[in-house]
């Protein structure tokens, strides 16, 4: 049961992505666990363990999704600002050098900067993103999971997990760098 | 190639430079910024911060209501 319990809470919420309601999200994470246990057998080990439980996930959730006639865009899912700069243009001169240095933290003393305070703007930070760049910097930074199994066990192309993890890095930790200039005497 | 990297450009680089997932040539044009870009090195310095302390973070705990239902699910299956 431990890998249940691992896994559940990201498998609820990578479902969620894909269906209607928390109680479908729910039955999907069921369906995956039936799944994994009647595949287990065949299971060759190619991928890791979680990586191949969430492809079943995934594939159960969206399969659910379109019988639900609910296709969610990706755009939805992975934001539409995938395109646009993570920096803030302004920060830089006509020819692209540093204009506005961004706020100087590495001075502050470390019980400042790794305070509870700052942990809970990451949480808060997290969770206001969209739903796949807050999955895959979850499953990534949280998790501590290696790109290729997030880009299989997500179903993205190696791009785009690169590219929502470094959205998601940035919005991080720009609002990181917004906390520590608010609390720096 | 010729690769000289401005600052705007690096900061979009800094996630796949730490996961060390660029290409040979453009690693090294980010190194060469760096070496001669404290501001560039300094953002890079705090996403490795913000990588660690995210890091420290942890999941919410499954509820035990969670785990009861799909414990139902597994003794459904398994007398079906």
């Amino acid at each position: 049961m431990e890998l249940v319990d691992k896994l559940t809470p990201s498998m609820r919420r990578v479902a969620r992505m894909f269906v209607s309601s928390d109680a479908v999200a729910d039955e999907v994470v069921q369906e995956a666990w039936v799944g994994v246990l009647k595949g287990l057998a065949g299971f060759e080990g190619r991928a890791s363990l979680r990586t191949w439980i969430f492809r079943i996930l995934v594939n159960i959730a969206k399969g659910r999704g379109q019988r639900e006639a609910r296709s969610v865009p990706f755009a939805t899912l992975a934001g539409d600002d995938l395109d646009a700069p993570t920096f803030d243009p302004s920060a830089f001169d006509t020819s692209g050098l540093w204009s506005t240095l961004p706020f100087d933290w590495r001075g502050m003393p470390d019980e400042r900067v790794t305070a509870g305070e700052t942990l809970a703007v990451i949480g808060r930070a997290i969770a206001s993103l969209p739903p796949m760049q807050a999955e895959v910097i979850r499953l990534r930074d949280v998790l501590g999971w290696s790109s290729d199994e997030v880009r299989n066990a997500l179903d993205l192309t190696d791009t785009n997990q690169r590219v929502l993890l470094h959205r998601a890095r940035a919005k991080v930790r720009a609002a990181v760098e917004e906390h520590l200039r608010s609390v720096n005497p | 190639m010729s690769t000289d990297l401005v600052c705007r450009q690096v900061v979009e680089l800094i996630s796949d430079y730490l996961d060390d997932a660029l290409p040979a040539d453009v690693r090294a044009a980010v190194e060469v910024h760096l070496a001669g870009c404290d501001g560039c090195t300094m953002v890079l310095q705090e996403f490795r911060r913000t990588i660690s302390m995210t890091g420290m973070l942890t999941e919410d705990d499954v509820t035990p209501a969670q785990r009861d239902i799909l414990l139902a699910a597994f003794r459904g299956w398994a007398t079906a």
